[in-house]
């Protein structure tokens, strides 16, 4: 008897389980939480049909970010629940090295959520296979922003046509938006009498060699570097050239003199100058973590970091532009942005798009953004206007506009189907740091594999796009 | 009349039990089928596919997959590494024996240390990896500031793939010391008493005891670690992960289920990883096989 009792126990469990693995998730649950419906959103009439039927909409919202990030969306999604009185969101937060994984695993699995995050890297993967939701009618008549008063690259970027990324049409709005400029410790420019570029009168590489030096003091735990790892990508644009061509993204450039010129010139920082920590230190402590203790002069960071600086450090600093390579007077330098995409799958794409958008551009949810120091508005009024009056570090923001508006793009492999390619120059990229190559013969060591994978993400694209 | 039900109710009570049985073992057949044999299949399908998770479209391209495989270096690598991986299991089988053997004979404290062996098994791993990041980094980390004191110039741990493998193999050893040792512990609790008993009273020294009556009769336990240690060993790959970035310096970290994973979920083939996978699947089987087939001639079966 007590067998038998335990074998039904132990089937119904099985069943338990069962039903839990095939849950669908179709059935909406009743609104418990809030049995005054509202009758309609407060504001006007043109609000998206806000049927006051008491069943809420319910989207799930799929993001990663530090516990700062996942505050501020908390807050940003509070804001549009309010707006949208008839919208539930569902706020699941996927670790970021893991979100590939898990939001490819979702989609395979039919279960993707109805807004999520999305790496630039990623958007022609997953919009060429159809599961990005096509949000440029949307764009076009949607009354929460205009696109004229979002930075010109970021009206570009979410684009694709099938074959180029940054035409076509778009699959994504701005979660975030970065500049990437030189990061400054100002009290040790003032002990070592150092003026910083201004627009008018910019570095170039020999200046920026000549005031790391200046700033590159002590020895041993006391040591101060001048200057962190400098950006290749501000090296190489700045140059004049690329990793692959621009016009078709299929030629591998790395071989370019001006291209190994412009390696061999951020390498030289540690090897010859001395004046930028050497591989071995950055990997037991980054430059980034370097400069907040103040061991370290000039670092290029992002402006995700706005609201740990504000935090911890304990003396004054500002933001610079990238030097102008001497050879060609033009300064270059890529920009940050993660996407905020619609599931092609969702049941309630109006919904999902005004979420999408309610987070990328609403004022009030910028606002929330930059004041917890997420990122700069994507909205340019806001950003020449109360992003500035605020008045926090750093001092010079037209620094960052002046980015925005000109010097910034894309990194390049952000524009190719995927960046194995990219991954292998990479790879062994420090040897050239270590002194163990000459920047020449690492190019030229690669670059046979670099163009490889470079055709077979061309080849893979063509396979994977569907018409 | 008695005579009469019994062969009845002994009948029923087996169908009953049988029913039961069946019962019990259900979940794990499901299990079997629903988590094991039908992905199996779709992952040998899948091999001759251009299967991405993504796109619907699907094409069958024979041995592509395969041929590209074999032609790719960094899947060489890989595999290279991923024998490097079992470098340890044979040292931590004998540390894991002679700790079992320690805390069988009942040495004061004994359970102390049973816990602190086991507590990095049922830790995470990606606690244990923060941490182990902290204790090897190259200028801030213990291990080398305890070097540095006999004037020895550590190296670069996590920057130098040869090293960042080293310290993986240590990781492993030192990880799995716990889980063995717990079943050497059992399989030394059932050798016979009786046994030690007789030899002792024959003379034999406590080497002899050990030797001709304690390592045979725990061969089965040792086949059954030597087994699963070796496949769990082949499928390393959170460490890589979390070790490193793009499976390290000219990929001289990565291992071949790394390489799978990446294939899968970076660049977005499955069909590519799956065929990767079956390949080194098949490889796993084999040795396994190889393994069983070996045992014959030395784990003891009883008499």
């Amino acid at each position: 008897m007590k067998k038998r009792i335990l074998a039904l126990l132990l089937a119904l469990v099985m069943a338990l389980l069962l039903a839990a693995c095939s849950k669908s998730d179709g059935q909406p649950n009743a609104p418990a939480d809030n049995p005054a419906s509202p009758a309609a959103p407060a504001d006007k009439d043109d609000k998206p049909a806000s049927e006051p039927s008491g069943e809420k909409t319910k989207l799930t919202f799929m993001g990663w970010g530090t516990d700062a990030e996942i505050a501020t969306f908390t807050t940003m999604i509070e804001q549009f629940e309010n707006e949208y009185q008839d919208v539930e969101v569902e706020y699941i937060v996927v670790p970021d090295n893991d979100f590939d994984t898990r939001l490819q695993t979702m989609i395979g699995a039919g279960q993707c959520p109805d807004v999520f995050y999305i790496n630039i890297d990623w958007l022609m993967k997953y919009a060429s296979t159809g599961s990005l939701y096509d949000l440029t009618a949307y764009a076009e008549s949607n009354d929460i922003f205009d696109p004229d008063n979002v930075w010109n690259c970021l009206n570009k970027v979410y684009r694709y046509d099938g074959e180029y990324q940054g035409q076509g049409n778009i699959y994504a709005f701005p979660k975030d938006v970065s500049a990437f400029p030189i990061f400054y410790n100002v009290d040790l420019f003032k002990q070592a009498s150092v003026t910083p570029p201004t627009a008018d009168d910019p570095w170039d590489w020999n200046d920026f060699i000549e005031a790391a030096k200046k700033l590159t003091s002590g020895e041993g735990d006391s040591k101060i570097y001048g200057t962190g790892g400098y950006s290749r990508e501000a090296a190489v644009w700045s140059n004049g050239t690329e990793w692959v061509d621009q016009e078709t993204l299929t030629q591998v450039k790395i071989t370019d003199p001006a291209f190994i010129e412009a390696m061999q010139f951020c390498a030289d920082l540690t090897l010859v100058h001395g004046v930028a920590p050497t591989p071995e230190e950055s990997t037991a402590l980054g430059d980034y973590d370097r400069f907040k203790q103040g061991k370290l002069a000039m670092v290029g960071a992002g402006t995700w970091s706005l609201a740990d600086l504000w935090a911890n450090c304990d003396f004054e600093w500002d933001v610079m532009p990238w030097p102008v390579s001497p050879n060609t007077g033009k300064t270059e330098i890529w920009f940050g942005t993660a996407g905020l995409a619609v599931s092609a799958a969702t049941k309630n794409p109006e919904a999902a798009c005004n979420l999408a958008a309610y987070l990328a551009y609403n004022e009030d949810t910028q606002r929330t953004a930059y004041q917890m120091g997420q990122a700069i508005p994507t909205l340019k009024d806001m950003a020449y206007g109360e992003f500035v009056d605020a008045g926090k570090a750093p001092a010079n923001k037209q620094v960052l506009f002046d980015m925005m508006e000109n010097t910034a793009r894309l990194a390049t492999q952000s524009r190719t189907f995927n960046q194995e390619w990219f991954a292998e120059f990479n790879s062994n990229a420090a040897a050239v740091y270590e002194g163990t190559m000459t920047a020449e013969e690492y190019c030229n060591s690669v670059a046979g594999t670099c163009q490889q994978l470079l055709d077979e993400s061309i080849a893979l694209k063509a396979e994977y796009t569907i018409d | 009349m008695k005579a009469e039900k019994r062969p009845a109710k002994r009948g029923s009570l087996r169908r009953r039990e049988a029913a039961a049985g069946l019962l019990f073992v259900t979940p794990q057949i499901i299990h079997f089928f629903v988590f094991f044999l039908f992905p199996l299949c779709l992952c040998v399908y899948a091999a001759f596919t251009n299967w991405n998770i993504l796109s619907p479209k699907q094409t069958f391209v024979a041995f592509r997959n395969f041929q590209r495989m074999f032609a790719d270096p960094k899947f060489w690598i890989a595999l290279k590494n991923t024998f490097y991986y079992l470098i340890p299991i044979p040292f931590y089988m004998v540390l894991s024996l002679a700790f079992a053997h320690y805390c069988h004979t009942k040495k004061p404290g004994e359970r102390t240390f049973r816990v602190i062996y086991y507590l990095p098994y049922i830790s995470s791993i990606v606690a244990l990896t923060l941490i182990w990041k902290w204790l090897f980094n190259s200028q801030y980390g213990i291990v080398n500031n305890f070097l540095a004191l006999f004037g020895i110039s550590g190296p670069n741990w996590l920057g130098d793939p040869v090293w960042t493998r080293r310290m993986i193999v240590f990781m492993i050893a030192w990880k799995m010391i716990g889980i063995t040792s717990i079943y050497y512990i059992a399989a030394l609790k059932n050798v016979p008493v009786s046994y030690y008993e007789a030899a002792r009273i024959d003379g034999a020294s406590s080497w002899q005891q050990f030797r001709q009556i304690t390592l045979p009769l725990i061969t089965p336990t040792t086949f059954y670690l030597l087994l699963t240690c070796l496949i769990g060993s082949l499928q390393t790959f959170l460490e890589v992960q979390l070790f490193t970035e793009d499976g390290g310096r000219n990929y001289g970290v990565a291992s071949v289920i790394y390489y799978v994973w990446q294939k899968a979920f970076q660049s977005s083939q499955m069909g590519y990883a799956c065929a990767a996978a079956l390949v080194f699947g098949s490889f796993i089987m084999i040795v396994t096989i190889i393994q069983f087939v070996a045992s014959r001639k030395w784990v003891y079966e009883g008499e």
